[in-house]
């Protein structure tokens, strides 16, 4: 007995049959299809790494799974910021209940504090650090140090402080010879000027001799303000309870130095903050170049923002000048005479601009030679590990808070190190982010009662203590957090209170010191991070917080990380957008073909018909070779998005040309993978529209009449 | 016993707003194994009475019984089914699916039965080819062969299915008249072998005069129905 299978066979080879008759109509029909496939299986397939880079860069860095912050909230929380800076929320005042509530939840296995904030850090400038050279010289020379290397030094250092003074007047002068002599900003800087002509003469130098400390007084409290250019910068830091912190965040690491110690005062500078912000321009600059070279394969005699590096760097140069003093200065420039094999006794300036003046063919010696020679003399980045930073921001009142801060080290995430959107992050311990926030630390409650006591009885509310008792810089104009800042009140605050801050950064911190008190939002690390169990956590989560009245606001990492999160959100919509204008496209252009088709085979549709064909018949074997089109070369168009995708990896991946893409590959290049499902959809996909657009033409099919079989020709 | 019983049947066309009158008030017994010849000028009827006959058109008014079916009351699908089983097309331009070998053209109604097995199906078509004279040629694609080979082949394939019933519009129309003559004889052998009941349109008096009766329409109605005596010829 025959079979269906016969019929389906006749169907097949029917259709099969009639794609080969006309080739050029199937080319047509398979170019689309395949190209539809390619489309969907890379775009997909990439989608679905970069989802994957986005997920270990945003949950390893500073996302967690689930973050909490206050419900009452006015912002929304933007772990890596937001276009108008940081988002305002309403603070959790006692972090410790929250976690007690929160640690319960079922899949929760970590609860960390975190308070982002900015802040301002006084970096010090070339001059102070000139002067402290020479405050250090004094103090030996005054202790009784006079051989001749000490001699030596104290009159390079004079030398150099001089020298810089010079420098300083001229730019005054320069400033004063365009500026209009009568202008308020002009008088209210006469006595800078005065200070300046009076330091820069010799009967100031003169007297110095005479009284040293009185000089050096003179230089750090007159002198110094005028020469405060650059002598502060914004950090953006986390508060953080730090040993959780590196336990719930995998990417965390320190670069350079070491963990902020158990308990202690401390924060670890964000690494590609100081790569950007901290370190020496020039030597920045070096640095991009560099990598514009042998990551971007870039060349500076083509580029030009390459050309306008290696200016910039030359025009630089005075940065170097002014941090050396005499000796420094004949000690580089002996070792780059040296290096860059120049004879005689050509000066630093020189050199400097020689080594500086790249071109692609001597550029990784001139590099090497900056690295080896230049770079360990002078100082490279304003903050180095080990210093104590004074970190400065509005308080919640409106007065500035500060605090004294050792650098523990610098902190960089893992395969994201270059990435500005999470090495900006610095991390400080959770204390210290209270004192800036302007929240009371219960040590700091308690002095305030004891002084309370011991005044008698002052009325002083919550925020005029704090204004009472730390830094009490008067108000600055205004009383809101964006106060305009007094700069000079800012730097010549660096170093007033160091000796309480000694105490402070000595002093250990108890867990639950840590942990009792405000934070503004909190991190979750969840044991099962799949995003069905994400989201029945988060649902747990509400119903603890709902349960226990605590008032905050739940959402997921993708949300709670802002903007960054948005972009794979808006990729997909892009790459849904092109997909569905693509299949638009062909379905009309396959609707087209198959419609002339069948128009062009009405007779022989009609003798089948007429020989006792069934409608269904026909509109099968329409279909069929439709489909057979849209299987066959939908595979091959899903084979060919493998090979594609395949050749991506094999050549370095897609480069990260931005910072976000950094991020969001999680690293320097996406290796997107091939998944089954990218496949399946785009195969389910293809078929679903080649069958949809064969519809219109089966419907003409199956209205063919046997009579058209009848219908003579020509 | 008929094999096609036509009564007071009407074919009108609308040809715009206008009603045109194909066949008028026909009424037509065929039985079986007659070699009819139906017989008229272009535009006479011939090839819609041909269609009624054939269950690809519908009567306006009128019954047309075949093999004992009235067709009035078959829906779509079962005029299809009994196309498939009870009669033969052969059509003026041959009608062979282009993409198919003559072998599986022949095939194909078999194909649509689903009745018979695969051996006895290469059994069946190998026969017939062989008696239409094409057993060298069962690998050939219609556009290899000549006009009057295709329409043996279309021969063949209206005789698979072993129809009580052929039907033949202008069926050499499209040939030489020597060729032509061929394919009638063929025609003729076949009715002779099988009992196949034939009615075939032409308006060429030397290929109607093979048939064993002729009816002769003219404006769609039958003028006359007349036997044939002396059949061959020509």
């Amino acid at each position: 007995m025959a079979s269906r299978g016969d019929a389906t066979r006749v169907l097949l080879r029917i259709a099969f049959r009639n794609l080969g008759a006309s080739p050029v109509r199937t080319a047509i029909l398979g170019a689309i299809v395949l190209v539809g496939s390619l489309i969907v299986v890379v775009g997909s397939s990439v989608l679905d790494s970069i989802d994957r880079g986005m997920r270990t860069s945003i949950q390893g860095s500073l996302g967690g799974h689930v973050q909490v912050y206050d419900a009452d909230s006015e912002g929304t929380l933007e772990l890596y910021g937001g276009l108008r800076g940081e988002s305002l929320l309403e603070p959790i005042e006692d972090f410790a209940r929250v976690k007690a509530v929160l640690a319960k939840v079922p899949n929760v296995r970590q609860v960390v504090p975190m308070g982002i904030d900015q802040a301002m850090v006084a970096t010090g400038t070339t001059f102070d650090a000139a002067l402290e050279r020479l405050r250090e010289d004094v103090r030996r020379m005054e202790a009784g140090d006079r051989g001749p290397e000490r001699l030596r030094l104290y009159a390079a250092h004079v030398a150099h402080v001089r020298r810089m003074i010079g420098l300083l007047g001229e730019d005054l002068e320069a400033a004063r010879a365009i500026a209009d002599l009568e202008s308020r900003e002009i008088k209210s800087r006469m006595d800078e000027f005065d200070a300046l002509r009076r330091a820069g003469s010799d009967e100031f130098w003169a007297g110095l001799e005479r009284d040293r400390y009185a000089g050096l007084e003179f230089l750090e409290n007159r002198v110094a303000p005028v020469a405060m250019e650059n002598a502060f910068t914004f950090i953006r830091y986390v508060g953080t309870d730090v040993e959780a912190f590196f336990r719930a965040f995998p990417l965390a690491e320190v670069n350079e130095g070491e963990r902020i110690p158990p308990g202690r005062r401390g924060i670890l500078v964000g690494k590609q903050f100081a790569e950007e912000w901290l370190k020496l321009k020039n030597a920045r600059r070096l640095d991009q170049i560099k990598d514009a070279r042998d990551r971007r394969g870039k060349e500076i005699a083509e580029e030009e923002e390459l050309q306008r590096w290696v200016r910039d760097n030359r025009n630089g140069i005075k940065e170097i000048l002014l941090q050396l003093d005499p000796v420094r200065a004949e000690e580089v420039a002996a070792a780059l005479r040296a290096a860059l094999h120049v004879e005689g006794t050509e000066g630093l300036e020189p050199l400097l601009q020689r080594l500086f003046a790249a071109t692609d063919r001597d550029f990784d010696e001139k590099y090497r030679i900056f690295y080896e020679v230049v770079a360990p003399r002078i100082r490279l980045y304003k903050i180095n590990v080990g210093d104590v930073i004074t970190v400065k921001a509005p308080s919640k009142s409106g007065y500035f808070s500060s605090v004294n801060v050792k650098v523990y080290g610098f902190l960089q995430f893992k395969g994201i190190e270059k990435s500005g959107i999470a090495g900006m992050m610095s991390v400080m311990d959770l204390m210290s982010f209270r004192d800036l926030y302007g929240y009371l630390t219960k040590e700091k409650s308690e002095e305030i009662r004891r002084l309370k006591e011991t005044m008698a009885a002052r009325e002083v509310d919550r925020e005029g203590a704090e204004a009472e008792l730390f830094g009490s810089p008067a108000p600055v104009q205004g009383e809101t957090r964006s106060a305009a800042i007094d700069e000079r009140a800012l730097v010549r605050s660096a170093g007033e209170r160091a000796a309480g801050a000694a105490e402070l950064g000595s002093r250990v911190y108890s867990q639950d010191e840590i942990e009792s008190g405000v934070a503004l939002n909190a991190a979750l690390i969840l044991e099962d991070s799949r995003p069905r169990a994400i989201r029945r956590t988060m649902s747990d989560v509400r119903a603890a917080i709902a349960a226990n009245g605590l008032g905050l606001k739940v959402v997921d990492w993708q949300e709670a990380s802002g903007m960054v999160g948005q972009f794979v959100t808006l990729l997909r919509v892009v790459l849904f957008a092109a997909v569905v204008i693509f299949f638009a496209i062909a379905l009309v252009v396959i609707n087209n073909a198959m419609v002339m088709a069948t128009l062009q085979r009405v007779k022989e549709i009609g003798t089948m018909r007429a020989i006792g064909a069934q409608r269904r018949f026909v509109v099968v074997m329409l279909l069929v070779e439709i489909a057979a089109v849209g299987l066959a070369f939908g595979l091959a168009g899903a084979a060919l998005g493998g090979v594609v995708v395949g050749i991506i990896r094999a050549a370095g991946g897609i480069p990260a040309v931005t910072d976000l893409l950094y991020f969001v590959f999680s690293g320097p290049a996406l290796f997107p993978t091939l998944g089954r499902m990218p496949v399946a959809i785009s195969l389910v996909i293809v078929l679903a529209v080649a069958i949809l657009s064969a519809l219109y033409p089966a419907i003409i099919a199956m209205k063919v009449t046997p009579v058209e079989a009848m219908a003579t020709e020509d | 016993m008929a094999i096609v019983s036509v009564q007071n049947v009407s074919k009108d066309y609308m040809l715009g707003k206008t009603v045109v009158p194909a066949v008028r008030d026909v009424s037509l017994d065929v039985g079986e194994g007659e070699f009819l010849s139906i017989a008229g000028p272009s535009g006479s009827g011939k090839t819609t009475l041909l269609n009624l006959v054939g269950c690809v058109d519908t009567p306006t008014s009128g019954t047309v019984v075949v093999a004992g079916q009235d067709t009035a009351k078959l829906s779509e699908r079962a005029l299809t089914d009994l196309r498939l089983r009870t009669i033969g097309f052969i059509f003026q331009s041959f009608n062979l699916v282009s993409v198919l070998s003559v072998f599986q053209n022949v095939e194909f109604p078999l194909l649509l039965q689903g009745v018979l097995s695969k051996p006895e199906r290469r059994r069946r078509v190998l026969d017939l080819l062989e008696a239409v004279g094409l057993s060298d040629h069962t690998r050939h694609r219609p556009s290899e062969l000549s006009g009057g080979q295709r329409q043996r082949v279309a021969i063949a394939r209206a005789l698979v299915t072993r129809p009580k019933l052929v039907l033949a519009d202008e069926p050499t129309a499209n040939l030489d008249s020597q060729t032509g003559a061929n394919i009638i004889d063929l025609m003729r052998d076949m009715n002779r072998r099988d009992g196949t009941t034939f009615i075939f349109s032409t308006h060429d008096p030397k290929v109607m005069s093979h048939a064993n009766a002729i009816v002769r329409i003219a404006d769609g109605r039958i003028a006359a129905r007349e036997a044939v005596t002396a059949p061959g010829g020509a």
